[in-house]
């Protein structure tokens, strides 16, 4: 064992994974070792020294064959199994709310604890993790969970060996979920590609490769083609064209998606803009600082939820959203009594108050939470993501896009079928003469622009999900969301939400062959050499209501 | 005429008080000694300075307890440069002529050092700057205690080919200097190594890039190819809490694609939920949670002094340490603040930095530190995973460029030059050419 | 004659009065900086020289804003763009000064090329060598780009905040295309350790006072050029099309050439103000494009007082000594006072401190007849 492991130091720690194949070779029908055995084994930890030593003991927990040495081997990778310092013993710490100590078999806690400072952890990094990954994975080939199986299938395709296929077939045989088969074969198959079973077999498992149509596969059949002659090199590289094609639709979408998700992000940016400078005429540089204060809220609600209740943590969005609207529109609010409404007609002007404002805004916030950035934490779900097809879809960027267009049905909906949407609109289209009709106009201008600081705090919310919180967020949304708000057309919540969809998608069409930055500006170009073409955006309000 | 004279006379009346304000600023302080604080506390770069600027006060805080140096108290002049780059030119300028300093400690970005290079250079004053950098610089006014390029960059990539097998490299960068002279070195050492040009991928994004689904994805299908892929970012600050995000949730995980960063350390963690993040990798020269009694010491009273049990301690906070405490013995050794005399006494100087050796000002005005590659944990911590057996002597002049590996920097007497050609045997770059 | 036609007016007392001290200054700064010893009271440290010589050149490009701004009712949220590329131009001139003397003594290629590994200088570089071209390229970039910009934007009457946001695109834009270190222009870092300009070492004290003085007369000219032009037929013209754009086309005059005059001459002023700006702080990078500097301009010119010739300097003057001054002293206190002073002057003094002043001493009518007044809020109608 020793010797084996040795070697597989000096060779690079990827060679672990082939050998680990050697063990579901061996152990397909686990010989259950007796409880202490595995107990001197793990005991093993308490002298190794360094992470090569440390996977010896791993591998010889894992040659066991054993189940049981799950529950060590999971704490290990997480970085929770712990030497006593006195007796060497080794436990699992837990330390949620008071320290507890767990028995590494039977995960029973340990009467006498003591304190933390008696322990010491057992380090690991990723080469130790990947191989308990892969220990875990051959251990788990026969488990009971399909999860596991699905884990151990992946492992194999990963690494293909062709001393595997016999492990497989009987594998394959055995089992009775249509997924983990299905991986199981395409494991197979890979194999199947390095071995030297009969060409008949081989056209097989391209063929059956070729229809899994992702990158695995292709590099898989690239690889295959570059060593094979005859008729199987033109059929793996018939297939991998196929594949190429497929993906290269994928990518098409692929594209299309992110585009989709970039535009949201300025489409919620951007919103608020679109009611305070495009309905009210008011430049609010303060916008970005109302979506800052937005992002800093939910640090706020998370905080408090951290700790007071820390099992709401998956609704503090929730929470957050209405908390952020409060606080950005009553900002919004006191800024439109205090200093825009003195200078209405005098865009111009309010765009350098709402300037200093931000200023104000942008140091305050320096001041009371600090310079630094702020944790805030996902929801668990708005964490990770799903495939779909060829693309993978991160969740808290599809509940952007949701949330986004959400926020634009609803302000929809307040725009067109409430009797405040109906002022809102009789003022932007005539002031003076909606006064004469007895509308309120100071109060509508003040609830406007509350409501578009609102939005943007409610943005904030969002935004939180996917970029920094620091004192400098609302700077790097503000120029953007004014391109969005020219762009689509002023007065014209529709015109934000294609000019803010169409620019996300451009950008990245353009971003792949330009590069993130070259993309930036050549559709900071084009939005310039646009307005040329229609000075008053894509969609702009027809009629005398705009001629100044 | 009456208008006219009003008029000279609020100008003349206020350009005299501004020259009597400095001259005041200038007679005052015989009984202290002053030290400037050049960090920016407002603007983009605020998030990563005004950390520096507590520092500075705290060290200078805690000399002062022991009695301060040559018998004299010393005073922290703070000024704001506010991210502004000729700003930083401005405020160095007013720090060594108005406020007649004795050394300056300052800087975060390249382009603010490269801004106030000129002004120590003409009014001969000492900067040391303490955040890791590109390389390609040796001045005599200036004294480089974060880390040249071959104290994290080489090191970090020998760990990654050695430890983890790695075969594929990413080097994905924000578009400036820092990120681009050390894509270069890197991509020349590992040439050098035999990797192909088709197994490395480079990019660069702006500053501040928020919207990583493209080159996250992009990652990810480099990586797709069976060969063992990591990430070597240098992604500046603020780039990357989104960068890390929409890498935890495409589900990258550190076992399968590594991402080892040099420009991220526990202050920019701090931002962060690092749960998803466990396993990816840092190089610096110092991490929070190296286990030292000096560390121990230094973080307990660096608690106790900003009254905040969760501020996290840094590299460039550790080069300040190692700087400051450098420029404290060297002016005891001088015996003077002069800064010539100062300047002659840096060299050789030889402080314990907080894991646990000693630290040592070599002639070409970089210091020796030991190199840690750290993985991050759960708690917005890094756990030394690999570190060099000694300490590293900074190579200002890279070895993989073309025109700087003949360059040598020593500002001993006799050959007192940044930029010694060796081939040449001329001081002043490449000769020839 | 053209100038005879311009300055066929004559200036306001006021204005005769700002070229006396320009000129008086001009003169007297570096003569108390180079002839009096430093421990005389009335001694003009160096540090101060550089200081004045660096309000003098945001004085100057204040005043181009004010030109079109004040003058012309457009509101460019880009004037930071022409004035660095003004600027540029002025540090590419010093990169090739700068010859064998670079770290790698590379006669040809300036520092950061050589370790981006450049092997040739880029054709844009070619003819910085020499003093007369750069100085030609400082006034005909931004010129050329204000120009070819204007001449989209007016003939297709983009106007008011439209034409404010798009300004602001475009040194977005630039400030992108300038921090990658592929344009050729040293990126982030920009251009810096100038040595001589035309053949003066830029850091000693003489040059720093010619500098300055330099600096002081090319505001002085400043003036003279937006007097002589807001003084003649085509200065009322320009108010005209401020004050009511369409009624001024109705009339039969092309108000898109009177913008874009106003606006090519403006930049090239800008031009002029980042040229002379560069030696003396020693260094120009993207960063001086930014959104937020170009802004602080407008800033400077409305809290001096816009529509007015000294207003953009008395407030470029003024908001950068307190910036001095704050940054110093109050460091985390800056950001409110700035803040609260854009609030304070767009509430309180909508004719900027000038205008206060006027008030005061109830110089106002007396000076109307002179000066053209501004006249708030008439740029752009309220959206109703």
């Amino acid at each position: 064992m020793q010797r084996r492991v040795q070697h597989c130091r000096q060779s690079r720690s990827l060679a672990v994974l082939p050998l680990l194949l050697a063990f579901v070779i061996a152990f397909l029908a686990p010989a259950h070792a007796d409880e202490a055995q595995v107990r001197s084994i793990i005991t093993k930890f308490g002298d190794a020294k360094g992470f090569p030593q440390i996977e010896a003991v791993v591998q010889e927990l894992g040659a066991t064959g054993d189940p049981v040495v799950a529950r060590s081997l999971n704490a290990l990778s997480d970085g929770v199994l712990h030497v006593r310092k006195a007796d060497k013993q080794i436990f699992i710490l837990e330390e949620r709310g008071g320290l507890r100590v767990l028995d590494p078999l039977s995960g029973e806690a340990v009467a006498d604890a003591g304190v933390a400072r008696d322990y010491t952890k057992i380090r690991v990094n990723n080469g130790l993790r990947r191989t308990i990954r892969g220990v875990l994975g051959s251990l788990t080939l026969s488990a009971s969970d399909p999860n596991a199986r699905m884990r151990a299938a992946d492992t194999l395709f990963q690494t293909p060996d062709p001393d595997a296929i016999e492990t497989l077939d009987g594998a394959i045989a055995g089992e009775s979920v249509p997924a983990v088969k299905m991986r199981l074969q395409q494991a197979r198959a890979a194999a199947v590609l390095q071995s030297d079973l009969p060409d008949a077999q081989k056209e097989e498992a391209i063929a059956l490769l070729g229809g899994m149509g992702d990158r695995a596969a292709l590099s898989l059949l690239n690889g295959f083609a570059a060593n094979a002659q005859g008729d199987l090199k033109s059929a793996a590289e018939g297939a991998a064209d196929r594949i190429n094609t497929t993906l290269a639709a994928w990518d098409m979408a692929q594209n299309v998606w992110f585009g989709l998700s970039l535009g949201s992000v300025l489409l919620l940016a951007a919103i608020g803009l679109a009611i305070t400078f495009g309905v009210m005429g008011v430049i609010n540089m303060a916008h970005g600082e109302m979506v800052m204060l937005g992002a800093y809220t939910t640090f706020a609600v998370q905080e408090a939820i951290r700790a007071g209740a820390p099992g709401l943590f998956d609704w503090s969005l929730l929470i957050a959203a209405p908390t952020a609207f409060l606080v950005a529109g009553a900002v919004g609010l006191a800024m439109e009594r205090g200093i825009i409404r003195f200078l209405y007609g005098r865009p111009l002007e309010t765009l350098l108050a709402t300037w200093g404002v931000s200023l104000i805004l942008q140091q305050a916030v320096r001041t009371i939470f600090g310079p630094n950035n702020r944790e805030v934490g996902n929801p668990s779900w708005m964490s990770g993501s799903f495939e779909l097809g060829q693309l993978a879809i991160t969740w808290n960027r599809l509940w952007i896009v949701v949330f986004a267009l959400a926020v634009f049905a609803v302000l929809l909906f307040v725009f067109n079928r409430t009797s405040w949407g109906l002022h809102m609109r009789a003022v932007t289209q005539n002031r003076r003469m909606a006064a004469s009709m007895g509308i309120r106009t100071p109060w509508v201008d003040a609830f406007t622009f509350a409501l578009g600081s609102g939005i943007a705090g409610i943005a904030g919310v969002a935004l939180s999900q996917i970029g920094n919180v620091s004192p400098n967020l609302g700077q790097s949304y503000i120029i953007d969301s004014f391109m969005v708000v020219v762009f689509g057309g002023v007065g014209n919540l529709w015109g934000t939400l294609v000019g803010a969809m169409s620019l996300g998608v451009l950008n990245k069409f353009l971003e792949p062959y330009a590069g993130a930055v070259l993309g930036k500006i050549l559709v900071l170009v084009l939005i310039i050499l646009f307005i040329q073409k229609r000075p008053r955006g894509l969609f702009a309000l027809k009629g005398r209501a705009v001629e100044a | 005429m009456n208008l006219k004279l009003t008029r000279r006379g609020v100008l003349a009346a206020a350009l005299a008080g501004s020259i009597s304000f400095t001259a005041g600023a200038a007679f005052a302080q015989e009984e202290t000694i002053k030290v400037g604080v050049l960090h920016s506390l407002s603007g983009t770069m605020a998030i990563s300075e005004t950390t520096l600027k507590d520092t500075m006060l705290f060290l200078i805080d805690e000399q002062n307890k022991k009695g301060g140096v040559l018998g004299k108290k010393l005073e922290a002049v703070v000024v704001d440069p506010a991210s502004d780059w000729p700003l930083f030119a401005e405020k160095a300028r007013e720090l060594i002529s108005a406020n007649k300093v004795a050394a300056v400690f300052g800087c975060w970005t390249s382009v603010s050092r490269k801004s106030v290079l000129p002004v120590f250079e003409e009014l001969n004053n000492i900067l040391f700057y303490p955040v890791q950098y590109e390389g390609e610089e040796s001045q005599r006014n200036v004294f480089y205690t974060g880390a040249a390029p071959n104290q994290q960059a080489i090191p970090a990539v020998d760990y990654l080919m050695n430890e983890e097998g790695v075969e594929r490299w990413v080097l994905a960068g924000t578009d400036y200097v820092y990120p681009q002279t050390t894509n270069k070195i890197l991509a020349a050492y590992l040439e050098a190594k035999g990797v192909a040009k088709e197994d490395i991928m480079v990019n660069y994004t702006p500053f501040g890039h928020s919207d990583w689904q493209t080159i996250v994805t992009d990652i990810k299908n480099f990586g797709s190819t069976g060969k063992k892929t990591a990430v070597v970012s240098t992604i500046n600050g603020d780039a990357n809490v989104p960068f890390y995000k929409e890498l935890a949730n495409q589900g990258i995980k550190a076992e399968d694609i590594p991402v080892v960063a040099f420009s991220v350390g526990e202050e920019e963690l701090a931002g962060l939920d690092t749960a998803p993040l466990v396993g990816h990798l840092t190089a610096w020269n110092y991490f929070q949670s190296v286990d030292t009694p000096e560390n121990a010491d230094f973080i307990a009273k660096w608690k106790a002094y900003i009254k905040n049990d969760k501020r996290v301690t840094n590299d460039p906070m550790e080069a300040h340490y190692i700087g400051f405490n450098m420029w404290v013995k060297a002016v005891e050794k001088a015996g003077t603040t002069d800064p010539d005399a100062v300047i002659d006494a840096l060299v050789g100087v030889s402080v314990p930095n907080l894991s646990g050796g000693y630290s040592t000002m070599m002639p070409n005005h970089h210091i020796t530190k030991p190199v840690l590659i750290g993985e991050i944990q759960a708690d917005g911590q890094m756990e030394t995973v690999w570190e060099t057996p000694g300490v590293v002597v900074g190579d200002e002049w890279s070895d993989y460029l073309a025109d700087s590996k003949d360059l040598i920097a020593d500002w001993r007497a006799p050959m007192n030059c940044g930029n010694f050609n060796t081939a040449s045997g001329k001081c002043g770059g490449k000769a020839t050419n | 004659m053209i100038t005879q036609r311009f300055l066929s007016n004559g200036f306001s007392p006021r204005i005769q009065l700002t070229l006396l001290l320009l000129v008086a200054v001009a003169i007297l700064v570096p003569v108390l900086n180079l002839a009096l010893p430093a421990d005389n009271p009335f001694h003009v440290p160096t540090y101060l020289v550089a200081l004045f010589g660096k309000y003098l050149c945001y004085a100057l490009l204040a005043l181009a804003l004010d030109l079109v701004w004040g003058y012309c009712g457009i509101l460019s949220l880009g004037h930071g763009a022409f004035f660095s590329l003004g600027g540029y131009a002025m540090g590419m001139y010093l990169m090739r000064q700068i010859g064998s003397r670079g770290v790698y003594a590379n006669p040809i290629l300036p520092d950061f090329m050589v370790f981006l590994n450049y092997r040739e200088l880029p054709w844009f570089w070619l003819g910085f060598d020499h003093f007369w071209f750069a100085a030609l390229m400082v006034m005909a970039v931004p010129g050329l780009l204000a120009f070819v910009f204007g001449w989209f934007a007016f003939r297709s009457r983009v106007t008011g905040v439209y034409l404010s946001i798009i300004t602001q695109a475009m040194t977005y834009a630039l400030l992108l295309a300038f921090f990658r270190n592929d344009m050729g222009f040293g990126g982030n870092n920009g251009l810096t350790d100038f040595k001589d300009i035309v053949g003066f070492p830029v850091q000693a004290q003489t040059t720093r006072a010619t500098l300055f003085a330099l600096s002081a007369l090319a505001l002085a000219l400043g003036v003279v050029v937006t007097a002589a032009i807001v003084g003649s037929k085509y200065g009322k013209l320009m108010i005209a099309v401020r004050d009511a754009e369409p009624r001024t086309r109705f009339l039969g005059w092309r108000p898109e050439n009177v913008k874009l005059f106003a606006f090519t001459v403006s930049a090239v002023m800008a031009g002029i103000a980042g040229a002379l700006y560069v030696p003396q702080v020693g260094i120009i990078n993207p960063g001086e494009f930014a959104p937020a500097n170009s802004i602080e301009v407008v800033v400077w010119t409305a809290v001096g007082g816009r529509g007015t010739i000294i207003g953009p300097i008395i407030g470029a003057l003024l908001v950068n000594g307190a910036k001095s001054w704050f940054t110093g002293a109050l460091p985390e206190l800056w950001l409110f006072a700035l803040g609260g002073l854009f609030i304070f002057v767009t509430l309180f003094l909508p004719k900027g401190i000038l205008g206060l002043y006027d008030q005061w001493t109830g110089h106002r009518r007396r000076i109307r007849k002179q000066e053209p007044a501004p006249l708030p809020g008439a740029e752009v109608q309220p959206a109703e």
